[in-house]
């Protein structure tokens, strides 16, 4: 009964989540306000962790299994890759090294000043 | 045979059978780098091919799958509530890093796609592949861009963030753990964070963090693009 009380909480959320983007006409997707509306719940203690905690678990440890059939829809649209294998991968590759530069350096720098800062205080 | 795959058990019996088999099979030989959900849709493509099932027949129970999206973006809410403390504690340089790593995302895949001649359809689903899925496929509905090639590109740069980090991380003399944690989330998300898990309780932290906060950023950009007119 949990699971289903779980689920029930969570896909009310996701409705919500799409009435408020809906008719509001928020550019925000409705899933995306639905998590937004979940995280203010939680924070405001509206809603308490264990309320959702087992189904929402289930769900961020399984989260792959959703994707299946989104990932099988390649088929259907590989003709827009078709002799850009490799370009498309080198574009993925180069980028998420400058991703994960970027925010590396950037994160160590605004640490490095924070601490440089606190530094002066003492 | 027509009878059997032109049916809603078909697709979800497939995609249940196989997915349970090879998160098995992934636990069972300790390979962490096995990825369930690719090799799942490598299979089944492979399946409807071999076998000449049409897709559409898949998409029957697939479409089912498919529609709990919705629950599984709302529930991404947790892992960020569950961090809040982590978050107030280091706003500004999460705040820092995150938007350098967004920008860079958005502007190198805009720049290089560019460099190298994709066609647009191939850029705009190249844009969110630093995302968790979820709101990956989001952003890409948001680009009009194609679900299925944003798909495979959020799992190969996990799959990409996850190999270099060591190295990459090593190369750039990072030492601080929040930094390591916060850039493994924002460039590779959940598969990426397979390998900060590896490094840390911070790390792991922080790059479970990034994820959902990095995502929300990339939603929020992409909304003032458009509603700039800029893309």
């Amino acid at each position: 009964m949990k699971i289903f009380k779980q689920l029930f909480i969570i896909l009310s959320i996701n409705l919500a989540g799409d009435l408020i983007s809906r008719y509001l006409h928020l550019p925000l997707p409705g899933p995306i306000t639905g998590m937004l509306l979940l995280l203010v719940l939680l924070l405001t203690g509206v809603l308490k962790e264990r309320q959702i905690r087992d189904t929402a678990d289930f769900m961020l440890q399984n989260m792959g299994f959703f994707f299946i059939p989104a990932g099988v829809s390649v088929m259907i649209s590989y003709q827009a890759l078709k002799g850009f294998y490799l370009e498309s991968f080198l574009v993925v590759l180069i980028s998420t090294i400058l991703v994960m530069s970027a925010t590396a350096l950037t994160t160590q720098l605004f640490i490095n000043l924070n601490e440089k800062k606190n530094g002066k205080h003492n | 045979m027509e009878n059997i795959t032109n049916t809603h058990l078909f697709g979800i019996l497939l995609t249940v059978g196989l997915f349970y088999l090879i998160t098995l099979a992934k636990h069972r030989s300790r390979q962490n780098w096995l990825n369930p959900l690719l090799l799942s849709v490598i299979i089944i493509i492979c399946i409807l091919i071999l076998a000449d099932i049409p897709y559409e027949h898949y998409m029957e129970g697939g479409s089912v799958i498919h529609s709990f999206l919705g629950p599984v973006t709302v529930v991404l809410a947790l892992p960020l509530y569950r961090q809040r403390k982590l978050l107030a504690l280091h706003k500004y340089s999460i705040m820092g890093g995150i938007i350098a790593g967004v920008a860079s995302a958005i502007l190198s895949v805009i720049g290089l796609s560019r460099i190298f001649g994709l066609n647009e359809m191939l850029e705009r689903s190249l844009v969110p592949h630093s995302v968790t899925t979820p709101i990956g496929i989001s952003v890409s509905n948001m680009l009009k861009a194609t679900q299925g090639i944003t798909i495979i590109s959020i799992i190969i740069t996990g799959i990409i963030g996850a190999s270099i980090a060591p190295l990459l991380l090593k190369f750039l003399r990072i030492k601080h753990p929040v930094a390591k944690g916060l850039s493994i989330g924002a460039s590779s998300h959940a598969v990426g964070t397979t390998k900060a898990i590896e490094m840390g309780e911070t790390e792991a932290a922080m790059s479970s963090l990034a994820i959902g906060v990095a995502a929300l950023t990339t939603v929020l950009v992409v909304i003032i693009m458009q509603v700039m007119g800029w893309y």
